[in-house]
């Protein structure tokens, strides 16, 4: 596990908010957080431990802001936070080497990848996100081809 | 006879594009072929379905290659900095590695290169900086080549509208069917007063040569066809050559160098291959022929003639004049995107590239060369998303989450392959420090194309733009360029031909100058890459010189 329990819990929030749920299901029903946790484990580990160390500074923020991690603050704060992130205006201190918006960009990239990539990469259960947009590979049930 | 003493008239290097031309007609023509093959013979099933791990998107690795790690390169930025890559990266400027090469897995527009593509330097002078050249040989010398690939691969097209270069023959397959989309955009040329037509594809529109139709799937370039519609030299020349019983095919099979005598004859290949089929050992072994013919791409080519240096030779093979790896080019492609009016749907049906302009190929005011101009192919979701959402959209939240299905079947947009400017700087050279899994110098990618080449491609971009705006789309944006090297999927021109050795590396017919029997049937030749998609002027020119090589062998 790349993570610890309060960075999942930091991950989950941020990812409700990247992609949230309205009419169509978001981010975390179409499971798009285990696609991320997947990616730490195999193709990105090595950028796991910046990302881990990340999300304690994405709590640090909110904490520092508002006295609570990430996860307990409304959402309008949530939002107000990542917007903030997205030009590395912060309260606390980030690395120089993995700054906030380098962070939000990178979290904003995966969320995608995994919501509209194909149901196997584990991010769009049940093709959540094709349904919404009218996408459909059309595939034939019986490929003829050897 | 145990592989390792063995003796064929001939040996390919490459199971791919060209290869697989060169070994369907060679094999036919009575010669006895080995054709090695470093990638493996992928069947439907193993070229799996991901969107973030295939040729349009290698996010983290791709659909074709296996073993990337061991055969890494390393690129040169503009600024100098050099780093490894891998496969799946941008700048390792990948093709498929695997049985059929790119074409395993193209977007199969399949075009005739214009008339004045061959004489570029010719009509527009040789810029300073540039190598811009006239080709050694006429489009009229390649024609009757272009329609043996049309027929004997398999081209959908219409021939009354694709008149840009003269052709005795219809397409022997119907042209992909029309698309409301395309309608669309033939009005806006119209109203623009452009040619605009339906643009030749080697498709099975219909069941073609024992194989089935395109289902118009929206999974199409980047995998595997589920039909087996998509046409290349795997699926066509190389089961001829198999089935000739002249042919025999070694896959994992990765040639090291090209073995020559004093006198410059090649007369065998040192490979590795595994030990047994599946195994993950492997050995080396050497091969003789008669004739040894190099289709590895334009980048693994040029690298094996610097790998295969020899004491007589010691620049590597055909390389006297210094031009072995040189000249590499690919296409800028300008790509400008828009969105349809509300209310019209694109039915995002495959392949989906559909309408073509060739008005800016050549004749543009102040401009050498020009481009082809072209719908895109059908475009998976994540790709949508990361590169077609209008720009000032935010890139996250519900305001992104409602684009992207409000969006996603409005979006639309135009690219075109611009002919690049070569240069010579920009090149494949091999690397002192790093070696592959086997222990040779990988390839070093560095330089940049010629500065011409930006201003066409920017000359292009906003014809493209006008494009869409003529034909009424709600808006309508694109990014300028920047100089940088330019190879990937169309990469080319690093063994060109020339009628002296003083000019390139081989004949006009691509046999390599100074090694009488050493061919070249790949990107490689080109001297210039034209306004146009490459791999139908590939195939021509493999089948031009396989022609040659059985009729003198
Ligand atoms: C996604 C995608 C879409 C494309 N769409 C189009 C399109 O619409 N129209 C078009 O014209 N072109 C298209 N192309 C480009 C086209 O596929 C290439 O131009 C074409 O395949 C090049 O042919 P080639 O024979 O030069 O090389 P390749 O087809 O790349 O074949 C080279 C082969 O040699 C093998 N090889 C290399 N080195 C060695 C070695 N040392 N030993 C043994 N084997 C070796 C490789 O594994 C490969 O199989 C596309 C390419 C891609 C990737
Ligand atoms: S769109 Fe047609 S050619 Fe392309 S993969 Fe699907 S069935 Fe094959």
């Amino acid at each position: 596990m790349p993570l610890t329990p309060p960075q999942l819990e930091a991950l989950r929030a941020l990812l409700d908010r990247l992609i949230p749920a309205d009419e169509f299901p978001g981010a975390l029903a179409a499971g798009t957080d285990q696609f991320i946790l997947q990616l730490l484990i195999h193709a990105c580990a090595a950028e796991a431990p910046a990302i881990a160390q990340s999300l304690t500074h994405l709590d640090a923020e909110a904490s520092e802001r508002h006295d609570q991690p990430f996860a307990a603050l409304p959402t309008a704060a949530q939002d107000a936070l990542i917007s903030d992130l997205e030009q590395n205006r912060t309260a606390t201190p980030w690395p120089a080497t993995f700054p906030a918006a380098a962070f939000i960009n990178r979290l904003i990239d995966l969320a995608a990848e995994g919501f509209y990539a194909d149901p196997a990469n584990g991010g769009n259960c049940d093709g959540a996100s094709w349904r919404m947009i009218g996408y459909d590979p059309l595939l034939p049930a019986r490929p003829s081809a050897p | 006879m145990s592989a390792a003493d063995s003796t064929y008239d001939v040996i390919i290097v490459g199971a791919g594009l060209g290869g697989g031309i060169a070994a369907g007609v060679l094999a036919e023509a009575g010669q006895r072929v080995l054709l090695l093959e470093r990638g493996r013979d992928l069947r439907y099933r193993d070229i799996p379905g991901d969107h973030l791990r295939h040729h349009r998107l290698s996010l983290y690795g791709d659909n074709t290659t296996h073993e990337p790690a061991g055969h890494p390169r390393v690129f040169v930025d503009p600024q100098g900095h050099s780093r490894t890559v891998f496969p799946h990266e941008a700048d390792y400027h990948n093709n498929a590695l695997t049985v059929g090469g790119g074409a395993r897995i193209w977007g199969m527009q399949a075009w005739r290169f214009h008339p004045d593509d061959f004489r570029m330097s010719s009509r527009y002078g040789t810029p300073a900086g540039s190598s811009l050249a006239d080709w050694p040989i006429a489009y009229s010398d390649l024609a009757p080549f272009y329609e043996r690939a049309e027929h004997e691969v398999g081209v959908a097209g219409d021939h009354t509208t694709t008149d840009y270069a003269p052709r005795d023959r219809a397409f022997p397959l119907p042209p992909v069917p029309a698309t409301p989309t395309g309608a669309w955009l033939a009005r806006g040329a119209a109203k623009l007063g452009w040619n605009a037509f339906t643009p030749p594809l080697a498709v099975n529109t219909t069941p073609y040569l024992g194989r089935a139709a395109c289902v118009q799937c929206r999974q199409c370039i980047g995998f595997a066809c589920p039909t087996d519609a998509r046409n290349g030299s795997h699926n066509t020349l190389l089961p001829r050559a198999l089935a000739s019983g002249r042919c025999t095919l070694i896959t994992r099979a990765h040639v090291a160098r090209v073995l020559t005598d004093a006198s410059g004859r090649a007369h065998g290949v040192e490979y590795f291959a595994p030990t047994t089929p599946d195994s993950a050992q492997t050995e080396r072994r050497i091969a003789h022929a008669t004739t040894i013919i190099l289709a590895g791409g334009a980048i693994e080519t040029a690298r094996l003639l610097l790998l295969s240096a020899s004491p007589q030779h010691p620049r590597g093979l055909g390389n006297h004049s210094d031009h072995v790896g040189r000249h590499l080019q690919g296409h800028y492609y300008p790509v400008v995107s828009g969105l349809l009016p509300v209310g019209f749907q694109n039915p995002n049906l495959g392949p989906g590239v559909s309408i073509a302009t060739t008005q800016f190929n050549h004749g543009n005011p102040g401009i050498i060369g020009g481009a082809m101009l072209a719908n895109d192919f059908v475009k998976l979701p994540i790709i949508f998303w990361r590169s077609h959402l209008p720009p000032e959209l935010p890139r996250w939240g519900s305001a992104n989450k409602k684009a992207m299905r409000e969006l996603y079947l409005r979006g639309i947009d135009l690219r075109g392959p611009v002919q690049e400017i070569p240069s010579p700087d920009s090149r494949v050279t091999l690397d002192p420090h790093v070696r592959d899994h086997f222990g040779l110098p990988v390839t070093r990618l560095s330089g940049t194309t010629h500065p011409e080449t930006l201003r066409t491609a920017e000359f292009i971009r906003a014809r493209a733009e006008d494009w869409l705006r003529a034909a009424g789309a709600e808006r309508v944006w694109s990014s300028p360029m920047d100089l940088r090297l330019s190879a990937s999927q169309h990469q080319a021109g690093t063994a060109r031909l020339a009628a002296d050795p003083r000019d390139g590396v081989t004949d006009p017919f691509g046999r390599v100058h100074g090694h009488d029997n050493l061919w070249i049937t790949d990107g490689s030749l080109h001297v210039t890459n034209g306004g146009f998609n490459p791999a139908l002027t590939i195939m021509a020119l493999a089948f031009r010189a396989a022609a040659k090589i059985a009729a003198t062998t």
